[in-house]
């Protein structure tokens, strides 16, 4: 092919985000369901006509690893005579397809430039339900995907322009929430249409050819930024370990997730046979995932500004065991995937971390949801409400962790409270930071924070797919560990009770109360260390108790006059005691 | 005697001034050094600079002012002591804000940080109350708990103190309460209630929003009251004093010291407004503003005479939810930075070597080569002529550090390479462009691209042939639009409130009544700024989605009281609308009503500004001279004449390639293009037939 000369190539590469940009745009303000419209959780892409990400607008990093996939599976099932202008595909299969589990719907529609087929714009979006045994899809008992909701093989959605009736009213037949699922697909459909519309225009403007040619090295130029970050390294090898709570199942069973990075050169290998044989529950996770979160780690450590697109997945080497929870055989439940995806990103920021010994981050909160299925006496129709929750981040080389954050993969917005008061019958009786749960350190962990519902009207099923509710947030180098995170229904009441993280489909009555606690971030460095000043802040604006601030940072906090003050004698004399011991 | 109009509009170097003579419709202009320690110092320099013209202060009628001082606050953080009172239990609505690192590269960015909290949690109380989503009291307000708390914040020397409950903008009496109880125990504190900022559903935006007024009332008040009184010092009486707000009207000082955070995202609305009053006059209604300055690029869309209005504003990662104009802007100026990266890509933007060091070519220091460099390499720029020649610049520099640092790495020639660097940041500013016109469904063809600021008349005339825009219109004095904008603007207010509830099962009796009542303050409040009924206008507008949508449209709607055969009109309007905006509708879906809305304006009488004065002069006359300017490959060099602006009249035409200059921006006219002098001296591009 030939070179695009330099400025083209640029042109081209702000043409492409433009058009990313625009199809993301187009589908926050098209979305139905709260999942889409206040959570985003959604992403777009343009892949070239072998299925290779070219682009992309992600707001779920993992996202970027299930589009080549669900590519390859059309490429796989159509062949080129069977793809026509027009045309859409769907599939939310985690096996045939690449979604990460059967909600997260994909829909490519093929890109076609003078009659031929050039492209993919592609877009990836969470349903509220896809029907299964618990509402919102994710039982945490699975033992199998057809007990995760309808899954959809790489099938024909829209032809020449026609949408399928008839797949349309399979899909809305299965799901609780018919008129989101279908909403949001067309919204996805008209999304990925204005996508098609504009990279037409863009080879009308520059020429099919130069496009073409410009892909090629756009993916070169990103591949040569991160081998040359690669090959800045000293050689070395990197292990990380960390803890998945359990897989839903095996409740006292936490599971495993390991990997070695060995770094040679400008390359790097991520073996991960190390990891925990495939979960009879759905903690497991596809291949797909694994790499998606080996380009997360590479794009936050070489430039979280980098170009991201199929030059950066070549750089990736796996190594996976079949049969284990990164690479499941079929048909092994998927749908809780996100909490082992946390757990692996930890395991490889701890790896990474001894080969570039750079700046350091302790672990975070993970996230999790709350799934709440019922029917509104506001409209007599069933509803699905379906939140996404953050907590702590972990202390990082200089900075405290951020309180009431997603961290690393996980970035969805929380959902308003008078939007979930007005259009679910539950009502939110408390949402705040909790004191302490930042893990001590000379870079405080975030904060978690609670929430806590009462049920109105229904009686409502209640699913959650939480983590590190026995597994706490790792602090690092003398920090300590974040508060776990932690579910009770009607607290300090009769039926009290308190349930594991993953945990689906309990029915709770209209006048019954759950309060969920997420996890704070694990702390950096010895909290002996931490600027006494900083502890008063932090006792000052209720982020630290006084016992605590004693107990863990041996910093002497007095009130005085309703306000708080630092004891600088006493402070000295706690924290040369504590030298002495040590 | 004649009266006169003065608007000011301060930026970050530099005041302009409009003065307009009311009787023979003429203005002048001036720039002021800006005093940013003082703000009011320059705006008293520039007044004082018109009575020395020999006009009386008393016979200044009007004035008008864009203020950063606001907006300043905010971004270095120099507002007040601020206090916050949230419904207990919910202190975790404003820390936890929208619980995402914001998207693009801010996702991987493991050291992200979230906006340092204006008001600290050590400064928040809770209030026992609760307010459900009917708006019924479920549990009603402590008033002893409350009691306590505002002394316990007078206590800790809180200045200003934002107060936001859940559901208030169904049911405002606890925070009416609240204010009830500052006047007894703490009335020297500022008050900023959510429900009279805004009441409106979603609770963190609305707190935000809340947050950031309380935040800068104190300086933005203390700032209005001492200008007032130093204007009366030097004889100023007129009592229509405004100043400008990002919804692109004008609110008085008073309402301004009430509600500041109104004019926090006002400064690209002047030049705005000022597009939209110099293109009716000429009769052009479909408009995209091209706002182009030393590090940043605005562009915004006009319809019909219409700019779009968003609630989804945002400062430094903080939402501001007030109604705004829709103006969208991308890291492009003239000062942005080319260089290559470390695998020999060639970037541009988006950092920006700023006003100091500035440019190689300002000689100040400068190593990293910038956009106008770029522009003096390849010829645009007369290194002899910026800012009227006020400034040389260092051509000869410029080009040795391209040809160093881009033209050698890439194996271009110098003027390629410079050439190379136009291009990509037109492309960036071509991408803002079509996100506020193609994708929301406008045909680009149908609009007039105006271009203003220091940069824009320069890259407008290439980006209009790039993007099939037919024409571009440069007016007559760029450098200062947004201080004409200032004298253009009526006084605009918004209201809203949120009601959330099926278009099929809305009781219209509610809403009429709603209504009434937001029209009845809408008029007390333009009655009180002195406007006569005759001069007041109310547009009632209904935010509506489908049922389960996440975002809303706001659809004008008929003057109320709405009948039921209203709701049909607007839910047609509500699908077209969709349709146009989206690409799809659906006609069998229910709709939701989320919000009433009001636009209340007070009319300002327009300043009739004079058409140009013909003198017969030939446009031969305007021509200066000659250079050689680099267009692209496509045309190479070519020899280009050279106009001052300042000689150019109505019916002047111009042959592209061709430079028209003046005092504060260079107008390119590409070898494809030429241009026409209308009535009103304004510049128009087209494509040569």
């Amino acid at each position: 092919m030939a070179t695009v000369d330099p400025v083209t190539l640029q042109v081209i590469q702000a043409r492409l985000a433009g058009i990313v940009q625009e199809m993301q745009n187009s589908l926050f303000r098209t979305g139905y369901s709260t999942i889409i419209r206040e959570s985003q959780d959604a992403s777009c892409a343009i892949l070239n006509r072998q299925g290779e990400v070219v682009a992309q607008h992600v707001v779920l990093p993992l996202h970027m690893g299930a589009f080549p996939a669900c590519a390859a599976g059309i490429l796989k099932s159509y062949s080129a005579d069977e793809v026509h202008e027009g045309d859409a595909f769907i599939t939310n299969h985690p096996y045939l397809g690449g979604s990460p589990h059967a909600p997260d719907m994909a829909v490519l529609s093929p890109i076609f430039y003078r009659g031929e087929w050039v492209g993919f714009a592609a877009n990836l979006a969470h349903k509220s339900d896809i029907g299964g045994p618990v509402p919102g899809s994710c039982w945490s008992q699975a033992r199998e995907i057809y007990q995760e909701g309808l899954h959809v093989p790489p099938v024909k959605y829209v032809h020449k322009y026609q949408t399928s009736k008839d797949l349309e009213a399979v899909l809305g037949c299965n799901s609780r929430t018919p008129e989101l699922v279908v909403g949001d697909l067309r919204g996805q459909v008209g999304a990925a249409r204005l996508g098609e519309r504009r990279f037409q225009e863009m080879m009308e403007r520059y020429g099919k050819e130069t496009v073409l040619s410009s892909f090629e090295q756009l993916f070169a130029l990103t591949e040569a930024k991160v081998r040359a970050e690669i090959a800045s390294w000293p050689d070395g090898v990197g292990e990380g370990e960390r803890f998945v709570d359990s897989d839903g199942i095996e409740l006292d069973k936490p599971v495993r997730l390991h990997v070695r990075i060995e770094k040679k050169g400008d390359h790097l290998l991520f073996d991960l046979t190390g990891c925990a044989d495939q979960t009879k529950g759905p903690a497991n996770i596809r291949p797909t995932i694994v790499r998606a979160a080996c380009c997360y780690l590479l794009t936050c450590l070489v430039d979280p500004a980098l170009a991201i697109n199929y030059g950066l997945a070549k750089t990736i080497d796996i190594k996976v065991r079949e049969g284990s929870v990164v690479h499941p055989r079929f048909p092994a439940p998927v749908n809780t995937y996100n909490p082992t995806v946390h757990a692996l990103v930890e395991s490889l920021l701890e790896a990474s971390s001894q080969i570039t010994p750079r700046k350091k981050v302790g672990d975070g909160c993970s996230s999790r949801s709350i799934i709440i299925g019922g029917r509104s006496n506001k409209t007599g129709k069933g509803y699905v409400q379906y939140e996404i929750f953050g907590g702590g981040s972990g202390g990082r080389s200089g900075k405290d962790g951020v309180s009431g954050t997603n961290v690393n993969q996980s970035n969805a917005k929380i959902a308003p409270i008078e939007i979930i008061e007005s259009e679910f019958s539950t009502r939110v009786r408390r949402f705040e930071l909790i004191a302490d749960s930042g893990g001590a350190g000379a870079f405080r962990g975030g904060l978690g924070f609670v929430r806590e519902y009462e049920v109105l009207d229904n009686d409502a099923r209640f699913s959650l797919r939480s983590t590190k509710h026995s597994v706490a947030p790792k602090g690092i180098d003398g920090g300590m560990d974040g508060k776990t995170g932690h579910c009770v229904f009607n607290p300090g009441k009769p039926g009290e009770r308190v349930i594991p993280s993953r945990f689906s489909d309990h029915v709770l009555h209209p006048g019954e109360v759950f309060s969920l606690e997420t996890p704070g971030g694990g702390g950096l460095g010895n909290p002996f260390e931490r600027d006494p000043v900083r502890v008063l802040n932090d006792v000052r604006n209720g982020y630290v108790t006084q016992p605590k601030a004693r107990e863990a940072y041996r910093v002497a906090i007095a009130q005085s006059d309703g306000d708080f003050v630092l004891d600088e004698a006493q402070t000295r004399q706690l924290r040369s005691n504590a030298e002495d011991r040590e | 005697m004649s009266k006169f109009r003065v608007t000011v509009d301060t930026g970050g170097t530099f005041s302009d001034f409009v003065f307009f003579n009311e009787e023979t419709g003429e203005i002048a202009i001036t720039k002021v050094p800006s005093t940013p320690k003082e703000p009011f110092e320059a705006v008293m320099n520039g007044v004082k600079e018109l009575i020395d013209r020999g006009v009386a202060a008393k016979d200044i009628s009007f004035f008008s002012h864009g203020t950063t001082v606001g907006t300043n606050a905010l971004l270095e953080e120099k507002g007040a002591k601020t206090g916050l009172l949230v419904t207990e239990g919910f202190r975790g609505i404003y820390e936890v804000m929208e619980q995402t690192r914001g998207y693009g590269p801010a996702t991987y960015d493991l050291f992200f940080e979230k906006p340092r909290l204006l008001a600290l949690p050590y400064y928040t109380e809770e209030i026992p109350e609760r307010v459900d989503f009917r708006g019924n009291a479920l549990k009603s307000i402590d008033v002893v708990a409350a009691r306590e708390a505002i002394k316990r914040l007078k206590k800790k020397g809180v200045q200003s103190v934002a107060v936001c409950f859940l559901f208030s903008f169904l049911n405002p009496d606890h925070e009416l309460k609240i204010k009830e109880l500052f006047a007894e125990e703490f009335p020297q504190a500022r008050l900023s209630l959510s429900y009279e900022v805004l009441p409106q559903i979603r609770e963190f935006y609305r707190l935000s929003t809340t947050v950031i007024n309380a935040y800068i009332q104190p300086v933005m008040s203390s700032y209005l009251s001492r200008l007032e009184s130093r204007m009366r010092e030097l004889g100023v009486t007129t009592p229509k004093l405004y100043i400008m707000q990002s919804n692109g009207g004008v609110s008085t000082f008073k309402g301004s010291a009430e509600k500041p955070v109104a004019t926090v995202l006002s400064g690209p609305a002047g030049g705005v407004i000022a597009s939209m009053g110099t293109c009716e006059r000429v009769g052009i209604n479909d408009l995209i503003t091209f706002d182009m300055g030393g590090t940043s690029c605005d562009v915004a869309l006009i319809h019909q005479g219409n700019p779009v209005i968003t609630t989804q504003g945002k400062i430094s990662m903080r939402p501001i939810s007030l109604p705004m104009l829709d103006i969208h802007t991308v890291s492009a100026g003239g000062g942005t930075i080319a260089r290559i990266d470390a695998v020999g890509g060639l970037q541009v933007g988006p950092d920006s070597a700023g006003a100091d060091p500035g440019p190689v070519s300002y000689d100040r220091g400068g190593q990293e080569i910038t956009v106008t460099d770029a522009n003096i390499v390849t010829g645009v720029l007369d290194p002899d002529q910026f800012l009227g020649g006020r400034m040389k610049l260092n051509k000869a520099k410029a080009e040795r550090l391209l040809e160093e640092k881009i033209a050698k790495p890439l194996k271009l020639n110098l003027l390629e390479a410079a050439d190379g660097v136009i291009k990509i940041i037109n492309v960036k500013m071509e991408e803002a462009i079509k996100a506020v016109s193609s994708a929301r469904g406008y045909d680009i063809r149908d609009f007039t691209l105006v271009a203003f600021g220091g940069g824009g008349p320069m890259h407008a005339g290439r980006m209009a042939l790039d993007l099939g825009i037919p024409s571009v219109l440069v007016p007559l004095t760029p450098g200062v639009h947004s201080a004409l904008g200032l004298l253009m603007s009526d006084v605009k207010h918004d209201y809203v409130r949120s009601k959330l509830v099926g278009l099929d099962d809305l009781d219209l009796n509610d809403i009429n009544h709603l209504f009434a009542q937001l029209i009845d303050r809408a008029k007390a409040d333009l009655q009180d700024e002195d406007f006569r009924d005759d001069e007041i206008k109310i547009e009632p507008y209904l935010d509506l989605r489908y049922a389960g949508q996440g975002y809303e449209l706001t659809v004008p709607c008929p003057m109320p009281p709405l009948k039921p055969e209203d709701l049909k009109v607007m839910r047609q309007r509500f699908d077209t609308m969709h349709e146009q905006n989206s690409g799809h509708k659906a006609e069998t879906e229910p709709v939701e009503l989320v919000s009433l809305r009001l636009i209340s304006l007070g009319l300002v009488p327009q300043a009739k500004l004079s058409p140009g004065k013909v003198t017969g002069r030939k446009v031969e006359e305007a021509k200066t001279g000659e250079r050689k300017v680099f267009f692209g490959k496509e045309h190479g060099t070519l020899n280009t004449q050279i106009y001052t602006r300042d000689l150019l009249e109505t019916g002047h035409q111009i042959d592209g390639p061709a430079i028209v200059e003046q005092l504060d921006t260079t107008t390119v006219i590409q070898p494809e293009q030429e241009a026409s002098v209308d009535e009103y001296r304004n510049i128009i591009i087209r494509e040569k037939a």
